[in-house]
């Protein structure tokens, strides 16, 4: 039989068609010794106030949905056990986020900047059917798998001091996705990538925090994607000073 | 409570039909915790940038001559000199520490067809250089040589 | 302004990252006896010695060790106090903040250039 032990929900609150500013609601939840930070969530929704908004999706840490501040620090919610908490538990959203509603954030901002990176096999020329696959090897696949973890669920962009003071800087998830392609054996579009990576929203933006490593519940790493795409922008940068672009590498 | 983050942060170049509440900064940027590191690892720019100019005028004199250099040895003596310098010391060795350990990330998988070295080789090798050249220099300096 | 640094911004950070990492190396031996050990008499202040130094640093070797002494940390600096403005809300004055600090790493790299030369 589990422990239930009442917590205090500190929640931030915001109706952008009554609330001027974004406003607490405190909650007092009989919370089960194994329930998640989410679990506590559902409660208010579903027993104490239906109101609440938030997103949420898979449970499981998989989706990326249920991203906010928990204590100050973004984490995802369904991977929050309520054991590591105090018995005053405040949860706000994602810092660095325009807010909607509640805890849900404006996400429209991250997604331009995802597509501008092009997140997808550049090539000269498709194979033909005929010729066959693309062949990876297993080497190949390790060079940038790590990078392909990423959930979009942009803890990163709520940790980043960086993003918080320069709307244009493309962000952690977003060139740690591009950089992903860069290092794929199939994709021919390393160059076109490096040339957005260091236009506006340039990867020298970065001042290597750190913070977005820090707080990536995949292990993606994304700090060490924007750095090595740093040298990676330098060295293309350089070959283009004294080498004829033919325009694909 | 959170700083104010800039009011165009992560919005959307084409604004939704909703109002939205304004973003907001890092809860513990910049005094708390992993942040308060960085924003000491970044002021450490103040520090360097005063070195370059205080050995630039070091310099300068031991160009301009005997008693132009014996002037800059005799600044040094002066306790904030020192104070300063023990200060960029200590910056200087933070900043190393810290850089080096974050510096194996940096690599790239690959460089053609060869691989960096594991994290803690790269690490250790860039820490046994760090010791190397200072106990060089300092032996040289310090007149153990020449 | 803005779009002459975001062109330059790749051997900035070249700069930068020369900075922390060789600045650092020959920052840290120099501060040890330049610095505090001589002055404070850990060190023989003779080892200091005007003609010492001079013959030291006036050899191939010695040159660009002070001329790495000099020029790599301004770029460190600058590169560093920029990113600092903009993390304290400068995000958009960034572009004559950091115009402002390459322009004193210029100045010095070049007075470094001289300085060196002159020995």
């Amino acid at each position: 039989m589990s422990d239930v032990q009442i917590k205090k929900f500190v929640v931030t609150r915001f109706d952008p068609d009554k609330d001027e500013v974004p406003r607490s609601d405190t909650f007092e939840v009989p919370c089960q010794s194994d329930w998640m930070v989410l679990d506590a969530l559902n409660f208010i929704k579903d027993q104490l106030d239906g109101s609440l908004s938030y997103r949420w999706s898979c449970r499981m840490a998989v989706c990326g949905s249920c991203g906010m501040n928990v204590d100050g620090a973004p984490t995802l919610t369904c991977k929050s056990p309520l054991s590591s908490y105090g018995d005053t538990v405040e949860v706000t959203p994602l810092s660095n986020f325009p807010v909607i509603r509640d805890l849900v954030v404006e996400l429209d901002g991250f997604m331009e900047k995802l597509k501008a990176v092009k997140p997808w096999i550049i090539r000269a020329k498709e194979k033909a059917v005929e010729e066959g696959p693309y062949r990876q090897s297993p080497e190949e696949l390790e060079d940038f798998k790590q990078f392909s973890l990423c959930i979009n669920c942009m803890l990163c962009y709520a940790a980043c001091p960086v993003v918080g003071n320069e709307p244009d800087f493309i962000g952690p998830a977003a060139i740690a996705l591009g950089y992903r392609y860069n290092l794929d054996s199939r994709d021919e579009g390393a160059s076109e990538r490096n040339a957005i990576f260091r236009g506006e929203g340039s990867v020298y933006s970065c001042s290597f925090a750190n913070e977005c490593s820090e707080v990536c519940p995949e292990n993606v790493d994304p700090a060490a994607a924007i750095n090595q795409a740093k040298l990676s922008g330098l060295v293309d940068w350089a070959a283009s000073l004294v080498l004829p672009r033919g325009g694909k590498d | 409570m959170a700083r104010a983050a800039h009011p165009q942060a992560m919005q959307p170049k084409k604004p939704g039909t909703t109002r939205t509440a304004p973003p907001k900064m890092p809860d513990g940027f910049p005094g708390k915790g992993r942040y308060r590191t960085y924003v000491a690892f970044e002021t450490t720019g103040l520090i360097y940038l005063l070195m370059g100019f205080i050995i630039l005028r070091a310099i300068w004199q031991l160009g301009a001559g005997e008693a132009g250099w014996n002037g800059v040895m005799d600044a040094y003596r002066n306790p904030i000199m020192i104070g300063f310098h023990v200060l960029a010391l200590v910056g200087v060795i933070f900043v190393g520490v810290r850089f080096f350990w974050l510096f194996p990330k940096a690599q790239p998988p690959r460089i053609g067809p060869v691989r960096p070295p594991p994290a803690a080789i790269l690490k250790g090798m860039l820490y046994s250089v760090w010791i190397g050249t200072t106990l060089v220099m300092t032996w040289v300096l310090a007149g153990g040589a020449f | 302004m803005k779009q002459l640094l975001i062109v330059l911004e790749p051997v900035i950070w070249f700069m930068f990252g020369q900075g922390i990492m060789i600045g650092t190396i020959l920052l840290t031996g120099w501060l040890i006896v330049v610095g505090v050990g001589v002055p404070m008499g850990l060190f023989p202040a003779d080892a200091l010695a005007y003609e010492r130094m001079h013959m030291l640093g006036s050899n191939v070797i010695g040159r660009v060790v002070l001329l790495g002494l000099i020029v790599l940390p301004l770029w460190k600096g600058a590169h560093h106090l920029r990113s600092l403005a903009v993390d304290f809300g400068g995000g958009d004055r960034d572009a004559i903040v950091g115009s402002l600090l390459y322009l004193i790493a210029i100045v010095g790299s070049l007075l470094g250039i001289v300085a060196v030369i002159r020995l």
